[in-house]
């Protein structure tokens, strides 16, 4: 009897969720928060930094940390520049209070951030560069929904819905993980027939797409499939459509945001593209919770990007619950390297694989005429 | 054939847009002697000024095109009299102004990313001439009509003022020595302040209509044209607008050709070997003269 006791109470300890029962020592916990609050992708560094901001004020009002026990943000900015970067996460590092810190839009800024934060021995949670093998354990997590699968499947649905001959591609030659995802899908829908009509490069500080747009629409291609960041992203839908092209286009995730549809107008119809998080089609219940306090606080629906600064904030708090007594930066940092279920889940199914976070699901979306973001193919 | 007609005026329309930054870009140069990085942002801030024009005033787009004109030629104007008057007192050099400037540069870029909310912001739909013109299979963007006409006037209006005028003979004065108008009865602040003006206020024309071609009002928006229209400054030559118009549309359609028929990835990379080599086998450019020192 006691020794089938024993086993049980041993399972229950294996599977409670990391220090359920415990807490951290009173007192003030700050992140090291290295913004990109201005620059280039400022827009999408501004949801980061609200989506954190607000889980930091829920993880301090509701004692989730335990009793006394506050979570702060520390935040430097960096406009995106690596040098920069450094210079602010080499900031807070110094900064005592500082227990762990989060960075990073681009991946090859995150790559450069990463070994000063693994010999520092800081724990470091990257909010959004998308690189594959950024996580090393124990020091460096991931909490960015990586968007290359679900490039590759939304290809194949396209595909699989619309039967397209041939596909043109465009992609940011400057940009190594949108030429990796560009590849990936290539290759998934060359393997079902569909022949590459044409590999159309652009660059990220690109603004004119009517002449890129023309070299694509010259090969009659019957769907176009884009690999970039926002702004060219956004250019070139605008360009293909202004030259009436009809055909199936595929985004990506950041044609997501809702300024986005604000800039797109009519151009929007028709182009689907995959999303980690839609606060229209939000289902779990902390999803909904999340939905609810950013439009108050903010006034604006979350988007992916601000789900995933939330999502940093309350790893890192999950980590620092799990921790009894007095926690330090590399006792943090093997508490969240053992999370792999995130407590605080605003996506539903989100689970945590070395390090990097994922979800289950594929969400393919396209843009209502009213702006809202509806399952794709079932909105058209 | 089609299609190199097609990408034939998508490089004339990108290269308007080039030459009219540069035309401005010139201007300032050849006549104060200012090597001015702070130039994109009167583009930038010209688009914002048209936009605000368009979505809060709900002005027509002739007159927010020319809101946005007269904006970037009064920011032009205002950063003058701030930062670089002050320089000229003091005779601090070309150097002294290029820091200047680059300082209004980042202040004004940065400000710039505050006012948009560091979004890369649109015209309404229907606000701007976005109509597709079909000239046979031919199709023809209507803004990009615009540009090129733009372009040709601006160019046409400028080398008239600078050559057939006593007002760009006054300039041209200034230019080569302002101690020396001055003595010959030329009001040196007086062309300064229009010449400023007159430069910021081409640079925001070709602001806005880049703006509304591309979809995209940001702070980032000036930053592209810089590069490309000072490339044009120094092919076409400093001294002369016909050369700043006919480099920068020569970029423009080079641009184009080169990521249609050679190589998309390499598109930048073969505009600019051509301005390395404009530089080592005619320094002074297309139109400027060998005698041409700046003061």
């Amino acid at each position: 009897m006691s020794g089938k006791l024993g086993a049980v109470l041993a399972v229950m300890a294996l599977l409670a969720p990391a220090g359920a029962a415990l807490a951290a020592e009173p007192g003030d916990y700050n992140i090291g928060f290295v913004t990109e609050n201005t620059g280039p992708i400022a827009f999408a560094g501004l949801s980061y930094w609200h989506g954190a901001q607000l889980a930091a004020e829920e993880i301090s009002a509701s004692g989730y940390i335990g009793k006394g026990a506050k979570l702060g943000l520390v935040d430097k900015e960096s406009g995106s520049d690596p040098a920069r970067a450094i210079q602010a996460l080499r900031g807070v590092i110094a900064d005592r209070t500082v227990i762990a810190t989060s960075c990073c839009i681009l991946s090859p800024v995150a790559g450069s951030l990463k070994p000063i934060a693994i010999s520092s021995k800081i724990p470091l949670v990257i909010f959004g560069a998308t690189a594959p093998g950024l996580p090393q354990a124990p020091f460096v997590q991931s909490m960015t929904i990586l968007p290359g699968p679900k490039d590759v499947a939304t290809a194949k649905r396209a595909a699989e819905v619309t039967k397209p001959k041939t596909a043109a591609y465009f992609v940011a030659a400057d940009n190594d993980a949108f030429k990796a995802r560009m590849a990936a899908a290539q290759r998934e829908l060359e393997a079902m027939g569909v022949k590459t009509a044409a590999v159309v490069s652009v660059l990220s500080a690109d603004t004119d797409f009517t002449a890129a747009a023309t070299q694509a629409m010259g090969v009659k291609p019957d769907m176009v499939l884009v690999y970039a960041t926002q702004t060219p992203a956004v250019g070139i839908v605008t360009a293909l459509r202004a030259r009436d092209f009809g055909g199936t286009i595929v985004g990506n995730d950041v044609l997501s945001p809702d300024p986005v549809f604000k800039k797109l107008g009519p151009a929007s119809k028709d182009v689907m593209f995959p999303i980690s998080f839609s606060a229209s089609m939000v289902k779990s219940d902390a999803g909904k919770a999340f939905v609810a306090a950013y439009r108050k606080s903010f006034n604006a629906d979350p988007d992916i990007y601000s789900a995933q600064g939330y999502a940093v904030a309350y790893f890192i708090a999950q980590g620092l619950k799990s921790i009894p007594g007095k926690p330090t930066r590399e006792g943090l940092a093997e508490a969240l390297s053992k999370i792999t279920v995130l407590e605080h889940d605003v996506y539903g199914g989100e689970r945590i694989v070395e390090g990097q976070a994922e979800t289950a699901d594929t969400l393919i979306v396209s843009w209502s005429p009213e702006g809202k973001l509806a399952p794709w193919p079932s909105a058209q | 054939m089609q299609l190199f007609i097609e990408q034939l005026i998508n490089g004339c329309a990108l290269g308007s847009l080039y030459a009219m930054f540069a035309v401005g870009f010139g201007l300032v140069f050849a006549t104060l002697g200012i090597l001015n990085a702070a130039h994109g942002t009167y583009a930038s801030w010209a688009a914002i000024a048209a936009l605000y024009a368009t979505e809060q005033m709900g002005l027509p787009f002739p007159l927010a095109l020319l809101a946005g004109v007269i904006a970037g030629g009064v920011l032009a104007l205002v950063v003058d009299q701030i930062g670089f008057q002050p320089l000229r007192g003091r005779g601090a050099g070309m150097m002294g102004a290029l820091i200047t400037s680059i300082a209004f540069w980042i202040i004004l870029d940065s400000l710039a990313g505050l006012a948009t909310g560091q979004q890369s912001l649109s015209f309404p739909p229907g606000t701007t001439p976005s109509r597709m013109l079909h000239l046979g299979p031919i199709l023809l963007p209507g803004i990009q009509l615009v540009s090129i006409g733009a372009m040709l006037l601006v160019t046409l209006g400028m080398h008239m003022l600078m050559r057939h005028t006593r007002f760009g003979s006054a300039m041209r004065a200034v230019g080569w020595n302002g101690t020396a108008a001055a003595l010959g009865g030329v009001n040196p602040r007086m062309v300064v302040v229009a010449t400023a003006f007159l430069a910021g206020a081409t640079s925001g024309l070709a602001g806005v209509l880049a703006g509304v071609a591309t979809q995209n009002v940001s702070f980032a928006l000036g930053q592209g044209l810089m590069l490309k229209g000072f490339a044009a400054v120094v092919v076409g030559g400093y001294d002369d607008v016909r050369g700043a118009a006919v480099a920068g549309v020569s970029l423009g359609v080079l641009e184009v050709m080169s990521a249609q028929y050679l190589s998309s990835s390499l598109r930048d990379g073969i505009t600019y070997v051509l301005l390395l080599g404009f530089l080592l086998l005619r320094p002074r450019g297309l139109f400027g003269r060998a005698a041409f020192v700046r003061a």
